[in-house]
């Protein structure tokens, strides 16, 4: 197996003791360190359709982003300027009201490792912080809210349409959260929605490029 | 008719009961056992038995586990005995009359005397140190994880035995929530390795006591963790979500467990519930799931709703649906 097969592998298997390690041969024997994050990129994909399919689960990917944070910590130094988050800055939150954040740290993390620059705004976030996130940080593509109480899902509209109604421009909105619909998202004006942190980079990358 | 207990054997049975179990009517929850949990009112920020801070912050739904650097309380789990010191369980004898008093009012032939039972183990750990760092210790320190898990049961066994000797429940009404809505937290792999034994120990131990029925509240998805609810020798799960499909989950397992809820509190708990939208789930889940092994209730882990009316308009509704369907 190839030095970058084997970072690629152990990323996916949440070796956290051992990716930058492998990182740092892959580098030595020559590899170049863009190939490498690529590598790890694709196998967090990888872990991100797993969960998607329910063949693993949060601890698996908790574990696998751990190990590629890892390998990034070697790779940083070597990269020039912003190459490891080609895809602009996603802002993310939990919407106001909302203490829970296992599921939108989740996304947040598959988000960075599909190339994103992450903004965590943390929980309970009021919709005017969402924007103003946007204006206070560079070239931000993406917007992520979560929700995970019915009782708030008001609050996602509210951040969704304040997002809409700000006049800024350059980003979309994606929404989430267990009891946010695909219908929903829709009606309160979102741009995207994702069932869950696998397919939420898949679809966070495809709004930006699209 | 069946009293409300013997209507619950002949659900769990197979038999013939008479109607629906209406949700929690066979449970009469003893809820003035003097070893309470110690948590913030709206507004209130309080350390808890266990020295784990919960912030209720106003204008929000229920209080929340804090989890910065000052208040987590374990800081790193390899060091988990220095932060983690459980409870006394030790109440001076005066202060357990009410509660007896409570369950020697019940009528046990009706109803089940039930003491209630929470956080869980497994919630335990993750508000101990933040969900994540929990989930990634059962890969990185599984041996800490086991030993921290076993402290608990420890734990559970002093409290079970007061309870036992205090008040000799019927029924234990056990809460931990083994996952969010469409999955488990832990693959059935790892969550066999770290709670199947443990959960044995204290479910056994309540049933070597006197304790007829375990009912074990997760409000989540959990059908794959169904096997192990019968072998730790739970008796009714409650808190099933439809994303569970109840009804193949009925004809699999029933007999060896049975199933409580079907109704989604999430769909028929909000600010602007109806009693359409009830009768129709109500109708719904009856319907599908049938008469034997299951009992119709929310998800809810208590016999109350978030929005007043809710719970009794849903009891109303099963009853109508035992009407047409008995
Ligand atoms: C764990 C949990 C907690 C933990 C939270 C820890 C934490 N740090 O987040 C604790 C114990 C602290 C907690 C507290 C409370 N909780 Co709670 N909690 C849960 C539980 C069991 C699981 C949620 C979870 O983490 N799921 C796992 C993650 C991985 O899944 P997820 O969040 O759905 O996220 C995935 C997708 O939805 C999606 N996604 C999420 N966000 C986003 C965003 C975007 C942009 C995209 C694309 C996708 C996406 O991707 C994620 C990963 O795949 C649910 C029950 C359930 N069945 O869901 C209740 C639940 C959400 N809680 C509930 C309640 C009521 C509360 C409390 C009020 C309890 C109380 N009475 O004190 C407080 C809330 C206070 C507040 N204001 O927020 C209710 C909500 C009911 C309602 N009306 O909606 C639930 C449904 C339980 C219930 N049936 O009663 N809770």
């Amino acid at each position: 197996m190839s030095k970058i097969a084997e970072v690629k592998a152990k990323v996916e298997a949440g070796k956290t003791k051992l990716v930058a390690g492998l990182v740092q041969e892959a580098l030595d024997e020559g590899d170049k360190a863009e190939d490498i994050l690529q590598a790890m990129v694709d196998s967090m994909g990888v872990v991100g359709d797993k969960f998607s399919t329910g063949e693993i689960f949060v601890p698996e990917m908790l574990i696998a982003a751990k190990a590629m944070a890892k390998g990034v910590e070697v790779l940083k130094p070597l990269m020039a300027g912003d190459s490891a988050s080609s895809l602009g800055t996603c802002v993310i939150g939990t919407v106001a009201g909302d203490l829970h954040d296992i599921g939108k740290n989740l996304v947040s993390m598959m988000i960075e490792s599909a190339g994103f620059k992450i903004v965590d705004l943390g929980v309970d976030v009021p919709a005017q912080k969402f924007v103003d996130a946007v204006k206070e940080n560079d070239n931000v593509t993406l917007v992520a809210c979560s929700g995970l109480l019915t009782t708030t899902m008001p609050a996602l509209k509210e951040a969704v349409q304040t997002l809409k109604a700000s006049g800024l421009t350059g980003f979309k909105v994606i929404v989430g959260g267990a009891p946010v619909t695909p219908e929903y998202a829709v009606e309160v004006g979102a741009d995207g929605y994702a069932p869950d942190a696998g397919s939420a980079a898949v679809k966070a990358k495809e709004l930006v490029t699209a | 008719m069946l009293t409300k207990r013997q209507n619950l054997m002949e659900t769990m049975k197979g038999g013939k009961p008479d109607r629906f179990v209406n949700q929690y009517e066979f449970m009469q929850m003893i809820m003035s056992v003097p070893i309470t949990r110690v948590r913030p009112a709206i507004g209130e920020e309080k350390v808890n038995e266990w020295g784990v801070t919960f912030r209720w912050p106003e204008g929000q739904l229920g209080g929340f586990p804090v989890h910065d650097e000052e208040h987590i309380l374990i800081k790193d789990i390899e060091n988990w005995k220095d932060y983690v010191k459980a409870p006394s369980v030790k109440r001076p004898e005066e202060d357990w009359v009410p509660a007896i008093e409570a369950a020697n009012a019940v009528d046990r032939n009706d109803q089940f005397v039930t003491c209630f039972v929470a956080p869980g183990l497994f919630e335990q750990t993750h508000h101990f140190m933040r969900m994540e760092n929990a989930l990634t210790a059962f890969y990185e320190y599984p041996d800490e994880m086991h030993e921290l898990i076993d402290y608990l049961v420890e734990y559970e066994l002093t409290y079970a035995k007061e309870l036992i000797d205090h008040i000799h429940p019927d029924c234990i009404f056990h809460h931990d929530d083994w996952g969010g809505q469409i999955s488990t937290f832990l693959s059935p792999k790892m969550f066999e390795e770290f709670f199947l034994e443990p959960y044995k120990k204290i479910y056994g131990y309540y049933k070597a006591n006197g304790v007829e029925l375990i009912v074990h509240h997760s409000d989540s998805y959990a059908a794959t963790l169904v096997p192990y609810m019968i072998e730790m020798g739970i008796d009714i799960w409650q808190g099933v979500m439809t994303s569970n499909h109840t009804p193949e989950l009925i004809k699999k397992y029933g007999g060896k467990i049975t199933f409580m809820g079907d109704l989604d509190s999430g769909v028929i708990d909000f600010p602007a519930w109806n009693s359409e939208i009830i009768a129709k789930e109500v109708e719904r889940a009856c319907k599908t799931c049938g008469k034997l092994y299951f009992i119709p209730c929310l998800t809810q882990g208590l016999g109350i709703s978030s929005f007043p009316g809710v719970y009794e308009e849903t009891s109303a509704a099963i009853d109508r649906m035992s009407k047409e369907l008995f």
